[in-house]
């Protein structure tokens, strides 16, 4: 039996069902994130685990114990909303206090405990502020004491990062993980950053159309998307998908056709001899080559555009084949301004393929 | 297709009963014909001014703004020669989206098989052909961006003004857009000036960029040399994703240069000797000054082995605990503490190291940027004198 | 400049305008009758504070002799409906509103509207067969009568405006403070209300003055026990003569109290709502 188990939930709002038999399974301690696009019910969720939103049916466990029926402030849960939602007539000390106050802590524990996550998040020099006076990041880190401060079972974070800027967001990004190991919750952390979602889970589940189509590991999600949504979501520059039906070759070999080459497959292409599929190539498996190989095909470079850690280029294969390649910064082709010819290399070794019909993972 | 040329331009706001505002100062640019030029600050810096004042919504305090030899100042912007996209979309809500994008190109009175033809072709650049018809308000804020974005691209025009071009855009398009967007102003040679505040943007789509801040040009220079090259402290921490490591520090008597972390403390220090004479006349003892190192040109390793040792492109070695090893599918990026100061290392590929784990940390010199921390301009780039 | 020039001269003008009337009322009540009737008018006289006193002494003068007039009752009964007409709709009203914020139920807006509608009808239509029934139940010429009857008119402001802004309040601040231990009532207690202070005060504010300024409805069902200054000033209007100095007086003094308490209220009118605790 795992710490948390959510189990068969589900929530409409009129006509259109939200979450639809949604179950997953947490251990203590872990942190799950939850992953997809906008809309698709990520913050619905974590207010029915939080209880401000009551579930159609299904339930919600923390120890064996059910807490479906319970009113927010019985479930022993923390929560970080989006916009923060600090009480604006509160010092930013009383607000992460008020979990404690509520109880009943005594005065002497409730500063000690206060100080302490203060000190974790480093805001302990604006305690005495009123939420107005806080600038975004502090805001966001007194938000993030305050569902800290009583060490709940379980902590929701809403897209906590996503209101906060570039450079605070990358901070953050780096230190969350020590901070929450040192509080030990099972944490839910939605968010549709991917990096985000690599970054900080243990786990990632991506939801949409109601419910979770994949957990796993980030590196399982990255390595084995189970359809092309998944795939393209994780990814950027998302993942080069090429319609394919391989055929063999002179020599015995599956081959696949993309713009006007033909390419040899690995072997684990062959059991798929006729049937249509969607190539997945990653745009970093993509090698651009400023002089003719082997196993590489001529492309046209349309346009370069250097990023900060890598570098993303844009081919044309044929007449109308869009690739998109990417590189780390300092191995980019020294390649002037404008369009070019080039040869570019795919991996197939590391390619994914996906059933044309159903978008799914063919193993 | 003409050059852009801004002389000595300023802006100044004045607003009854408050203090003006200087919002542009002395900004002299020249941007050659088909290049593509970037105004890239903070909210507040004055480039969003710049632009308008470029179009013609905003009046020109100080200064002349030339397109080819003419002096626009006085132009309206009907007649200045230059096509728009704005920030706000201002899609024209009555008109279907294709005649939307067509409206340039049908007030210039062009034969209407050619309008339709560049309609349909910058449509299906910006994947918008499947919505041609669909009126503005049915569209969502990335649509009514590209829509907007194509009004403008597809005018024959001597400048274009892009402004926040690509702010709203889904996440999934944005690299295969911007790429095409770029592919379609260098082959069309159009000469460019875009807004952003977002350096990324800047940096994929930009021949030069300006960078501003407080309403005065900072540096006006590649993408490449703003990274390798900043003129000041400002640009060198604004320029980067994951932006520069930047620590305070003093030289000592010795040529070594020592890092200050957050408690006021000695963190670490380099040794300098043999860096040359040009470096030890600008590293006088006792200087104070800021350094600073991008994350990727960091090399990180077990503690003790000798995967990070001097020679071999690195020149200088600092013990540190690891904080954090994210991998992020095609790139990993590490957080690591030495001597109380926080540093971020990037690597392109995976990193086999455990978090409280400690690391040798290695510096090459040629990726050490100095600068003065009084002045807070640049004094040296990898161990070569930054321009005076 | 120039500019300048015309436009403190024509906001004067306008001032003037709209302020004449009750500055003419301050000037009556410190004439006497004969100052007033005097034609033409003057702005020199010599100023007496006989009215005020005949008012708080309750002996009206007239050519024909004295009158007692009950003014000073008057104000109490106007500060004892109005506050208590206030006070009602407030602890009737500032829940209501919450629940028709926060909770979604059938026939919410129906009910809501049903409630605001009760200020669209003349107050004419209801008052004879209000008069039957108050008679009949013992509550005519009462204060409790009136207080409720007040209510078609305090209770709907007080709804409509405290429920808006409780709506302006982010649920996310109260889902918060619930996650964070307390109860329901708590939050209504600690959160909400002291969040939506403003606009309460605003509403109490503008009730009272629709409480205090009632005519018809006290006119109709009260008689002199509970007469507020709205229908006391007409004893002013004497068979032997209207004393124009003492209903200026009486005017002045039925001012001032709402006036104070606009004074007094002005602050938490002008204090912002959700003082940046929300991202912005």
């Amino acid at each position: 039996m795992a710490y948390f188990e959510i189990e068969g939930l589900s929530k409409s709002f009129g006509r259109s069902a939200v979450i639809e038999s949604l179950s997953l399974s947490a251990a203590q301690g872990e942190t799950v994130v939850v992953f997809g696009p906008s809309g698709c019910g990520k913050t619905v969720l974590l207010r029915l685990i939080a209880g401000v939103l009551r579930a159609d049916s299904g339930d919600i466990r923390i120890g064996g114990e059910s807490i479906a029926h319970l009113g927010p402030e019985h479930r022993n849960v923390g929560m970080a909303f989006q916009n923060f939602a600090l009480y604006p007539h509160m010092t930013a000390f009383e607000n992460i206090a008020s979990p404690l106050r509520a109880r009943r802590t005594d005065e002497a524990e409730v500063r000690r405990r206060v100080h302490e996550v203060a000190a974790l998040l480093r805001i302990e020099h604006v305690l005495g502020h009123m939420p107005r006076e806080l600038s975004n990041g502090q805001k966001q880190r007194t938000s993030l004491a305050r569902s800290l401060a009583r060490r709940p079972a379980v902590l929701l974070l809403d897209d906590p990062l996503r209101n906060v800027d570039a450079k605070i967001r990358y901070e953050m990004r780096l230190e969350l993980p020590r901070v929450l190991r040192e509080y030990r919750s099972t944490v839910f952390y939605v968010t549709q950053d991917y990096k985000e979602a690599m970054a900080l889970g243990n786990r990632v589940g991506v939801l949409y159309d109601g419910t979770f189509r994949q957990v796993d590991t980030p590196a399982g999600i990255y390595g084995r998307p189970e359809s092309i949504r998944i795939a393209r979501l994780f990814g950027d520059p998302p993942i080069n998908l090429f319609p394919v039906r391989p055929e063999r070759n002179g020599d015995g070999r599956a081959a696949v056709r993309i713009g006007d080459s033909d390419l040899s497959g690995p072997p684990s292409l062959d059991g798929l001899v006729g049937r249509d599929l969607l190539l997945g190539v990653r745009p970093e498996d993509v090698e651009v080559l400023t002089e003719p190989a082997d196993g590489a095909i001529p492309v046209e470079l349309d346009a370069l555009t250097p990023l900060n850690v890598r570098s993303v280029m844009l081919l044309k294969a044929g007449n109308a084949t869009e690739i998109l390649a990417s590189c780390p910064e300092d191995k980019r082709p020294a390649l002037g301004r404008g369009r070019r010819q080039v040869w570019a290399r795919l991996d197939l070794g590391r390619a994914l393929f996906f059933d044309r019909a159903t978008e799914t993972l063919v193993h | 297709m003409a050059s852009l040329t801004l002389d000595n331009v300023s802006k100044i706001y004045r607003p009854r009963r408050r203090a003006e505002v200087l919002a542009v100062r002395d900004l002299t640019m020249h941007i050659g014909d088909g290049e593509i030029v970037g105004l890239l600050g903070s909210s507040g810096c004055g480039k969003t001014s710049t632009l308008r004042m470029i179009a013609g919504f905003e009046s020109v305090t100080k200064g002349e703004i030339r397109i080819g030899d003419k002096r626009i100042n006085d132009l309206p912007p009907a007649r200045r020669g230059v096509a728009m996209a704005f920030e706000g979309y201002a899609l024209y809500p009555p008109l279907r989206i294709s005649d939307n994008i067509a409206f340039g190109l049908l007030r210039d009175r062009r034969p209407k098989a050619e309008v339709a033809r560049k309609v349909a072709g910058i449509a299906k650049l910006l994947e918008i052909d499947a919505i041609l018809d669909h009126y503005p308000s049915t569209l969502s804020g990335g649509q009514q961006q590209r829509v907007s974005l194509a009004r403008a691209l597809v005018r024959d025009a001597d400048v274009h003004l892009l402004d926040e071009p690509m702010s709203q855009l889904e996440p999934q398009l944005r690299a295969v857009l911007r790429a095409r967007i770029k592919d379609y102003l260098i082959e069309h040679r159009m000469t460019t000036v875009f807004v952003t505040h977002d350096q990324t943007e800047a940096i994929a789509l930009a021949d030069r960029i300006a960078v501003m801040e407080g309403g005065e040009l900072q540096q006006f220079a590649s993408p490449e040399d703003l990274k390798e090259r900043p003129a000041n402290l400002f640009v060198a921490s604004f320029i980067g994703e994951p932006p520069m490591n930047l620590f305070p520090a003093e030289v000592g008597p010795d040529h070594r240069i020592h890092v200050i972390n957050d408690a006021n403390e000695a963190a670490f220090s380099i040794d300098l000797a043999g860096a040359g004479d040009a470096v030890t006349q600008v590293l006088h003892p006792g200087r104070k000054v800021h350094i600073g190192i991008r994350p990727h040109r960091i090399r990180v390793g077990p503690a003790g082995a000798n995967d990070v040792a001097v020679g071999n492109g690195v020149d200088a070695v600092v013990r540190g605990t690891l904080l954090s090893n994210q991998w992020l599918g095609d790139q990993s990026h590490l957080g690591i503490e030495v001597g109380g100061c926080f540093m971020i290392a990037v690597s392109d590929r995976g990193v086999a190291l455990g978090t409280d784990e400690p690391v040798d940390v290695g510096l090459p010199f040629g990726a050490l940027h100095v600068f003065d921390r009084d002045s807070e301009r640049a004094l040296l780039h990898g161990m070569r004198p930054a321009e005076a | 400049m120039l500019a300048r020039i015309v436009r403190a001269v024509l906001l004067t003008l306008v001032g003037l305008f709209f302020l004449f009337p009750i500055f003419w009322v301050l000037l009556m009540s410190l004439m006497t009758n004969q100052d007033i009737l005097r034609s033409p008018p003057s702005l020199v006289f010599e100023p007496t504070l006989d009215n005020y006193a005949a008012l708080v002494s309750g002996q009206l003068s007239t050519s024909v002799g004295t009158l007692k007039v009950a003014y000073m009752q008057n104000l109490a009964n106007s500060l004892i409906l109005s506050v208590g007409s206030v006070l009602l709709s407030l602890l009737l009203g500032v829940p209501a509103a919450y629940a028709f914020a926060r909770f979604r139920f059938r026939l919410g807006e129906n009910i809501a509207f049903t409630l605001l509608s009760f200020r669209f009808a003349p107050p004419l239509l209801v008052l004879l067969p209000l008069l039957f029934y108050f008679q009949e139940l013992g509550l005519y010429d009462t204060y409790i009568g009136l207080i409720w009857v007040y209510q078609l008119i305090t209770l709907p402001l007080i709804l409509w405006i405290v429920r808006g802004y409780f709506e302006d309040v982010s649920a996310d601040i109260e889902h918060a403070y619930r996650l964070d231990g307390h109860s329901w009532l708590a939050t209504f207690l600690r959160i909400a209300i002291p969040l939506a202070r403003p606009g309460i005060a605003a509403a109490a504010l503008l009730a009272f003055i629709y409480a205090w300024n009632n005519f018809i409805f006290a006119l109709i069902l009260g008689s002199s026990d509970v007469q507020p200054v709205t229908v006391g000033a007409l004893a002013f209007i004497t068979a032997s003569g209207i004393n124009y100095g003492q209903i200026a007086a009486a005017l002045v003094l039925s001012i001032v109290p709402t006036l104070v308490l606009a004074l007094f209220a002005q602050r938490y009118l002008v204090e912002g709502l959700s003082l940046g605790a929300v991202k912005g």
